[in-house]
């Protein structure tokens, strides 16, 4: 591999400014929380964004605090046009995108291509007012953190910008494959090495919220890993319609942002003032509300007895209200299309599930001997069981709507919401192994469909010049009034905010 | 912003009320004896002690204040429920921290009213030093609060709770009407709990009376940001941002408020901690307090406690096999069948065997060893090692984890079904449970019954001791028989903790104890020696 700097200079500094060296340059850093994001994802994922790095990479990054600067300078000539590895157009490979470990099989949209994206179509001055909540700059902007992620699979933290045309030059120059926003802090993050380490903590950050098809690998049948396809995504739009209720009727939140997080999942951003101020004990505690699944003392692996704690009726209204929606799709979509329980090494998951031994001896006992039972009959063996063994340990129906929670309730990557510190890919950034845009959708409108969503070659074909003719400008109007609605608010809101200041203070 | 904006000035209120009844009794003569400094016998500390005590006074107090909170804090490393806390803690507090019921004698209420605002401003200042010491100290000064708040009388909360000034709303009666079965499904639960903690043993209580008890109550709205554990647990009813809290649940508001000012209050503490090191005969007090409440921790691999396991390398850490409590038995089978753990099993392992003594060269060669059966050395190299050697502290942010123990063990997201992480006791099928068991020797008598029960009952670290002390009968046998060292029957409560006391006692049979080899049988007892 090449040695670090070498590889990805740019992204430093904008523009050469050799009177503030230390507060531009800085190594890129290896965030430990972003480290273990990769790794909790495992290695299904794709590779090239995994942190790890060999023993020359480590090095470099983590010692590069002396010596940095001399290296980057010299370099940068050399590296302001990085070579272009793949020239060659995407294929319209998604649904290809199967799910292997290595990379070099892989489709990744090219550095031209990304740079024709960066220059022509993202929509720069949108997310800019999304983060920034009013037209002139602001901290909230000014002092948010962006992370650069590079295809040596490098990752650059702390990064700043003063206005959106610093933004847009410096994405433009440091062509990352893609990038990331962070937290608010209390100082501009690339002044960071000024201060002591513990002025940087984070302040405020919009409260996000990440699902992922790869947790529903127990349950699917369709797909695995990282392919999906229609039946799978079912789930996530349960999912959306589960947690989108929650959030604005349970928490009064108003401005919800979905989005396509580019593979097999979406991203949820929730803009809010209230939400953006949150501190992490609060954070997880409303995730923690939403996680009906994760709740300590639940026990996924083998669904027993002692779950039945948080299913204890009378339901709470957020898990009725739940029931109500996934009780009407189970049979669709879990028991007719996906058919878990068909095959043996799956089968067990169900018997096992049933909190009575005499039931489930008597169920493995059966299913063993009778081969390519449907999941559907399965569902109802358990009945029939239930009835000529007398089970009286637990109720039936109970334990049914349980099932069916199990199933098929939102899997929330709880750690992501947590964190103050956790940065999350930004929308309409690019998927680096699929070439699909993360574009925001309004699930209210209608059911996406992540098949169909814009990919990079499917943009360029439409028209190469300009985005308005493309099928990527419904979302960005889409995100234009989002945006225009959150910052109204925050200008009515703020106005009352300094008021109410001014009179404690006078 | 805005909120902490109000929030300072509403404190800075407090103070100025509360300082000049203060200055009004010192005109009145003196406040020496005054109980009007301490209205309730809960408090918020609020304010700062203003007068002088003995040096001799300044350290007993925070002595036996400390004793306290180091009993609380090994009450909940042994997972006792709060109730089984209460117990322990009632004969504690009596004994170092009274506070009595105001019926007694008004001088002594005084005295030890003050011995409980000073002893607390004290350790504020011995443990505001670092982050790990004040989390901490807020936990346990947090649950102490707990303790002492459900002691008082009904009367005696309502008191302290209207002095304490907070945002509630009251319902109106159109919205409890209106989200009257909401609010009955919520609170179901903890009224019925209530309702029978309150009436004879045996009593049914039916869903009506629930209803008439709710009936009764006021509920208060506040915004959810106030009561994040209410919220978690799923145990109060949440509209448009939101939370109805019903006045039986008021305790965890109040709590969760408490600790909360805690933690603000010691983030200043410690930034006014320099102006203190002029006194030197009160640092070396403090730093003697925070001392002794560190070494409650585990000591992991590599220092000189554990040395004489550094005999453990990658090429003979499966000999230890028998030694290790089965979560890590599970892994390590994990790791040899697949010759690859997903990222949870790999921490777990990981931390464990650095706290057996597998240096940071020889773990890398460990899992080298094992991950290259299954794929490149190179791509071990490229996604692995950083990992490893991050455990180590050698990467990244460079910090020296700790091994983890069974309640960080238990914290961490349970194990999906290619993964091996997690505690076999709460995450396996009782079948699996049983084949694993058999692997141990324990097969088909009585006792497995006990281990499966413990564990179905939700009581996995007690069924992990009871593992242990099947396995190792013969060697505890002997030891006890031979009254040769020390051995520790209480509660395994960390892995490394389970090896260590293994591998203790073979040494003990073997003859080969030496002589700093006590040390060896774990944390609990360097808590039970503070």
């Amino acid at each position: 591999m090449p040695s670090f700097e070498e590889s990805d200079p740019a992204p430093i500094s904008p523009s050469p400014a050799p009177e503030l060296p230390s507060s531009q340059v800085h190594p890129a850093t290896v965030s430990p929380t972003k480290h273990q994001k990769e790794n909790d994802q495992d290695d299904d994922d794709f590779i090239p964004e995994n942190k790890t790095k060999d023993d020359d990479g480590d090095q470099k990054m983590i010692f590069d605090d002396d010596n940095e600067e001399p290296e980057l300078k010299s370099s940068t000539s050399e590296i302001e046009k990085p070579s272009i590895i793949q020239q060659s157009k995407p294929s319209s490979s998604k649904s290809s995108s199967s799910t292997t470990t290595t990379t070099s099989t892989k489709y990744k949209p090219s550095s031209a291509d990304m740079k024709h994206y960066y220059e022509r179509y993202l929509p720069f001055k949108s997310i800019f007012l999304w983060l920034n909540h009013s037209p002139a700059p602001q901290t909230d902007f000014t002092m948010r953190e962006f992370a650069f992620e590079y295809k040596s699979g490098a990752y650059h933290r702390y990064n700043s910008f003063s206005n959106v045309s610093e933004f847009k030059s410096t994405v433009l120059k440091a062509e990352p494959t893609r990038f990331e926003i962070g937290a608010v802090y209390p100082i501009e993050p690339k002044l960071r090495k000024q201060v002591s380490k513990n002025v940087m903590k984070p302040q405020m950050k919009e409260f996000v919220l990440d699902i992922d098809l790869t947790d529903y690998d127990d349950i699917r049948t369709c797909c695995s890993g990282t392919s999906i396809c229609e039946k799978c995504w079912k789930f996530i739009n349960i999912a959306i319609e589960i947690i989108d209720v929650a959030l604005k009727n349970d928490f009064g939140f108003k401005h919800l942002l979905w989005v396509f997080s580019g593979r097999r999942g979406c991203h949820c951003w929730i803009s809010d003032y209230r939400a953006r101020v949150m501190d992490e004990n609060i954070r997880r505690s409303v995730i923690e509300y939403l996680d009906v699944l994760h709740v300590k003392g639940s026990k996924k692996s083998n669904g027993g007895v002692a779950s039945l704690n948080m299913f204890r009726k009378p339901y709470h209204p957020h898990i009725e209200r739940s029931l109500e929606v996934l009780k009407d799709q189970f049979i669709d979509v879990v028991i007719r299309e996906q058919d878990p329980w068909r095959h043996e090494d799956r089968y067990e998951d169900l018997a096992r599930a049933v909190p009575d031994y005499r039931l489930t001896n008597a169920l493995m006992k059966y299913w063993k001997t009778t081969t390519d039972r449907s999941s559907a009959d399965k569902w109802l063996d358990v009945d029939k069981y239930y009835q000529n063994l007398k089970i009286q340990s637990f109720d039936l129906q109970d334990w049914k709507k349980e099932m069916i929670f199990k199933t098929m309730y939102p899997r929330l990557d709880v750690e992501v919401s947590r964190q103050m510190i956790h940065l999350l890919k930004s929308p309409f950034c690019v998927h680096p192994g699929t070439g699909n845009v993360c574009i925001p959708f309004d699930p209210s409108k209608e059911k996406f469909n992540p098949l169909t969503a814009p990919n990079l070659q499917t943009l360029f074909n439409e028209d190469e010049e300009h985005v308005e003719n493309t099928s990527l400008q419904p979302s960005i109007d889409l995100f234009n009034k989002y945006v225009r609605e959150l910052m109204k608010e925050e200008l009515s809101k703020k106005r009352t905010r300094d008021e109410s200041k001014e009179n404690l203070e006078f | 912003m805005f909120r902490k904006v109000k929030r300072k000035t509403d404190g800075r209120r407090n103070f100025d009320d509360r300082d000049t009844s203060f200055d009004t009794s010192v005109g009145a003569g003196g406040f020496h004896d005054d109980l009007a400094q301490y209205p309730h016998r809960l408090s918020f500390y609020k304010l700062p002690p203003m007068e002088e005590v003995t040096l001799e006074e300044f350290e007993t107090w925070a002595i036996d204040r400390l004793k306290v909170l180091l009993e609380i804090e090994s009450c909940s490393a042994r997972s006792m429920t709060f109730k089984e806390t209460e117990q322990v803690m009632e004969k504690m507090l009596a004994k170092y921290l009274p506070l009595n019921v105001p019926s007694k004698e008004s001088s002594s209420l005084y005295q030890e009213r003050k011995k409980d605002h000073y002893s607390h401003f004290i350790l504020r200042l011995a443990f505001c030093r670092s982050e790990e010491l004040r989390r901490r100290f807020v936990k346990a000064e947090t649950t102490l609060f707990k303790l002492r708040y459900n002691m008082l009388s009904m009367t005696e909360q309502r008191n302290f709770v209207n002095s304490l000034d907070l945002p509630w709303v009251a319902a109106t009666e159109e919205e409890k009407t209106k989200f009257e079965s909401q609010l009955y499904a919520c609170s179901y639960s903890s009224v019925r709990a209530l309702l029978r903690a309150g009436s004879a043993s045996g009593v049914k209580i039916t869903d009506d009376q629930v209803r008439q008890y709710l009936k009764h109550q006021t509920f208060y709205k506040l915004p959810f940001e106030y009561v994040p554990d209410l919220l978690a647990m799923r145990t109060a009813f949440l509209h448009q941002g939101y939370v109805y809290v019903g006045q039986f649940q008021q305790s965890s508001l109040i709590i969760s408020e408490y600790s909360k000012f805690l933690k603000e209050q010691l983030d200043l503490t410690v930034r006014g901690l320099p102006g203190l090191d002029e006194d030197d005969r009160l640092v070396p007090v403090l730093n003697n307090l925070s001392k002794g409440y560190i070494s409650a921790e585990y000591n992991d691999g590599g220092n000189s406690s554990n040395g004489e396991d550094s005999e453990v390398n990658s090429e003979n850490v499966n000999t230890f096999l028998s030694d290790m409590p089965l979560c890590m038995q599970r892994l390590m089978e994990g790791v040899s069948v697949n010759h690859h753990l997903k990222y949870g099993g790999r921490q777990q392992l990981a931390f464990f065997l650095k706290g057996i003594g597998l240096s940071a060269d020889e773990a890398l060669k460990f899992w080298r060893n094992q991950f290259t059966k299954s794929m490149s050395a190179e791509r071990f190299n490229k996604d692995y090692k950083y990992n490893f050697r991050h455990n180590y502290g050698l990467e990244g942010g460079r910090i020296n984890y700790k091994p983890w123990d069974c309640k960080t063990i238990m914290n961490k997201p349970n194990p999906t079904k290619s993964e091996y992480h997690g505690c076999p006791y709460r995450d396996l099928h009782r079948d699996e449970l049983l084949v694993m068991l058999g692997k141990l020797g324990l097969e088909g008598n009585r006792s497995t019954d006990d281990v499966l029960d413990l564990s179905n009952r939700g009581e996995y670290q007690a069924a992990c001791t009871k593992v242990f002390e099947l396995v190792n009968r013969d060697n505890i046998d002997y030891a006890l028989k031979t009254k040769s060292g020390n051995v520790d029957q209480s509660s395994i409560v960390h892995p490394n903790q389970y090896f260590d006391r293994s591998r203790y006692l073979k040494k003990l049979r073997e003859g080969t104890v030496g002589k700093g080899a006590e040390s060896q049988s774990g944390e609990s007892q360097s808590i039970a020696t503070q």
